[in-house]
């Protein structure tokens, strides 16, 4: 017999009170497609947050840390006495990263490590007239800066490739034109901390929308900044490195920190903020579609118990005639599985459409056009499963209690 | 056991705890042979329900032993007895107890496809003859509920038969019909019992359907006299 007599009983008790299995359903498809909802969302705020870091921020960054700390460096040979040393002083420190190409042509030969671009970055005055204003000139490697941080797409006027051509060149960040009311073609005077100062002409200006950057920050060439730093053309600041997946950046830092000297740093390491953010943002999400999926999971718990009192009696008959505690379990968690299944599968259904209704939202803000959404099959995957598991708790708990009823009772009124 | 014994009952004594120790069966010994029409009476409180659901295996909280086809069913666990009376009892409650959202048919089947010894389609011919036996063909496809009571009782009667029981149990199965249809019933218990050797035991008020039976037990406050 293919279709069992218990599936059949299941099968009326669902379809004879359409209104209370569609009340069940509505529960789980309310969860569900909220769970979607909610981990689409995050994850889709998360990557906007992760895209709009990444256009300033490389995945690994090498840089020279600086001096170790030695303000009391005659505690280091004699840990027992007391020495009293006044007005200590650095004589000799090397600055930023001598032997770049070397280092580099080691990097390439890393398989997880998919680009990497060298960075000349000086701390200046910009000044326009009597206007000074505090800042960073980056000099870069125009081709491979642009493969790490995709700079040309934030450009809002001018051309990025131009700058290989322009010695003289420079782009400036949107809200450092306007404090300093630059315009392209306009000039731009350069003072660094040693007293050089040089012009430069504006050929564009970028928009990263990260207002820290946009406000202080300024592209020239490398070799460009190495002239105006007067040194030679092995000298680098920076090493930015970006591997295949930005969240799995350990192995690759400590692989690499066997290889130089310097100091070497994932984007977590230096962007603590952004990582407690995005963790907080995945945990508030699972804890709303949880809690979402457990008062569905009550609500079926509670029409599953009322559909047994409901049918006492006739539990009471089929145990009678011989069904036992095992069939009738089978039965209520059968009616449980399908209302589970197919409030899930509405659910991600349901999910997908206020997503891209969300989706849809205008929301004008740090180069957002709309409300941000991710659609990962995994949450998706995730979210019907938690679904079933959760019907299927609240399915057997009422199940198993219908089981142990006890016929006689029931029969003799 | 002799051959001809379908069921044996050595001192059967249940006690009701609740709201006090109140002993309702009184160390019940008997025996009931094959094709027996048996009729049990007694005054309402006398414990005929009571011994018919220990009888029936329902009810497992008595002392004493019971044994039904040469199988003793005292201990057995419920899953057993479950599957033990699917097959060899068949029961008729005073309140056709049947399921509501089914039809006539679905719920005489059943039980038949429960014990799964046949295909769908031959417990299907089966129901429609015992539906037709009690008079019911054109009523077979209906829901029960909206069945006059007779009718359900029928339906109720049919579907204790199904599975060709060897005994079949009866809680004042004619209690809610009129005179006509308890003599059609009284009919097919007897025709039940006599071509097809299948024992009945019916718990009965009517004094007219107990003295056309094979014996009569009657029972006074627990004990049969
Ligand atoms: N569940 C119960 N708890 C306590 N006493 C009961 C219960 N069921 C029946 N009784 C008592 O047991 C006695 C026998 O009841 P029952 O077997 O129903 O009698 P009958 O069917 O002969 O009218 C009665 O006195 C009744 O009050
Ligand atoms: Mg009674």
């Amino acid at each position: 017999m293919l279709r069992s007599i218990n599936n059949r009983i299941s099968q009326v008790h669902l379809t004879s009170n359409v209104k209370q299995t569609i009340v069940a359903m509505l529960g789980v498809t309310f969860g569900i497609s909220m769970y979607v909802f909610m981990t689409g969302f995050m994850t889709g705020v998360n990557n906007a947050q992760t895209d709009l870091a990444f256009s300033s921020l490389a995945h690994i960054r090498i840089y020279n840390d600086g001096p170790a700390d030695n303000t009391n460096i005659a505690k280091k040979i004699y840990p027992n006495d007391i020495i009293n040393l006044r007005n200590a002083k650095i004589i000799k420190y090397t600055e930023g990263i001598k032997n770049a190409a070397s280092i580099t042509s080691v990097l390439h030969n890393q398989p997880d490590i998919t680009d990497i671009t060298t960075q000349v970055n000086i701390n200046v005055f910009f000044k326009n007239a009597g206007n000074k204003v505090n800042g960073v000139i980056c000099g870069v490697d125009v081709f491979n800066e642009n493969k790490v941080f995709n700079i040309s797409h934030y450009m809002v006027q001018g051309n990025w490739n131009e700058l290989k051509y322009r010695a003289d060149g420079i782009f400036v960040g949107i809200a450092l034109a306007k404090n300093l009311s630059l315009k392209v073609n306009d000039n731009l005077n350069v003072l660094t901390s040693d007293g050089v100062t040089r012009n430069y002409k504006v050929i564009g200006i970028f928009q990263t929308n990260v207002t820290g950057v946009d406000k202080t920050k300024a592209y020239i060439t490398e070799n460009a900044a190495r002239q105006l730093l007067a040194v030679n053309q092995d000298y680098v600041t920076d090493i930015m490195i970006n591997v295949k997946d930005y969240n799995k950046t350990q192995s690759t830092v400590d692989k690499v920190t066997k290889l130089t000297p310097y100091k070497v740093e994932s984007w977590q390491m230096a962007n603590q903020q952004l990582v407690a953010g995005s963790n907080l943002r995945d945990i508030i999400a699972v804890a709303v579609s949880l809690t979402i999926l457990l008062v569905a999971g009550f609500g079926i718990y509670n029409i599953m118990n009322m559909t047994i009192n409901q049918k006492i009696k006739e539990i009471a008959i089929l145990k009678a005639m011989g069904f036992s505690g095992k069939d009738v379990t089978q039965i209520f968690l059968t009616e449980a599985i399908i209302i589970g299944l197919i409030g899930g599968v509405v659910g991600m259904g349901f999910g997908l459409f206020i997503s891209k209704m969300v989706n849809r939202v205008p929301f004008n803000v740090s180069g957002l056009h709309t409300l941000p959404m991710a659609y990962l099959p995994k949450d998706y995957v995730l979210a019907f499963l938690f679904g079933l598991v959760t019907t299927f708790i609240a399915g057997y708990l009422p199940a198993r209690k219908a089981s142990k009823i006890d016929p006689v009772t029931i029969i003799r009124g | 056991m002799e051959k001809n014994i379908v069921l044996k009952a050595e001192s059967i004594t249940k006690y009701f705890y609740e709201p006090e120790k109140f002993q309702v069966l009184k160390g019940l010994s008997f025996e009931v042979r094959k094709s027996e029409f048996l009729a049990l009476i007694g005054k309402s409180g006398s414990g005929k329900s009571t011994l018919l659901y220990v009888l029936s295996t329902m009810d497992t909280d008595y002392e004493g032993r019971l044994t039904i086809n040469n199988r003793v069913v005292t201990g057995g666990t419920q899953n057993e007895l479950a599957a033990f009376r699917n097959e060899h009892i068949g029961f008729v409650f005073q309140f056709h107890y049947l399921l509501p959202e089914f039809s006539a048919l679905e719920n005489v089947m059943l039980p038949a496809m429960k014990l799964k010894k046949r295909s769908k389609a031959e417990i299907e011919e089966k129901a429609y003859q015992h539906l037709s036996l009690l008079g019911l063909q054109d009523q077979a496809l209906k829901r029960v509920n909206k069945l006059s009571g007779g009718q359900q009782q029928r339906v109720a009667i049919a579907r204790a038969l199904i599975n060709d029981p060897t005994i079949i149990m009866g809680d004042e199965p004619t209690g809610n019909l009129d005179t006509r249809n308890t003599q059609i019933v009284f009919d097919i218990f007897k025709e039940l019992s006599k071509e097809r050797n299948q024992t009945i035991i019916a718990v009965t008020h009517d004094d007219d359907f107990a003295s056309q039976c094979d014996r009569i037990i009657e029972l006074s406050d627990g004990s049969i006299i």
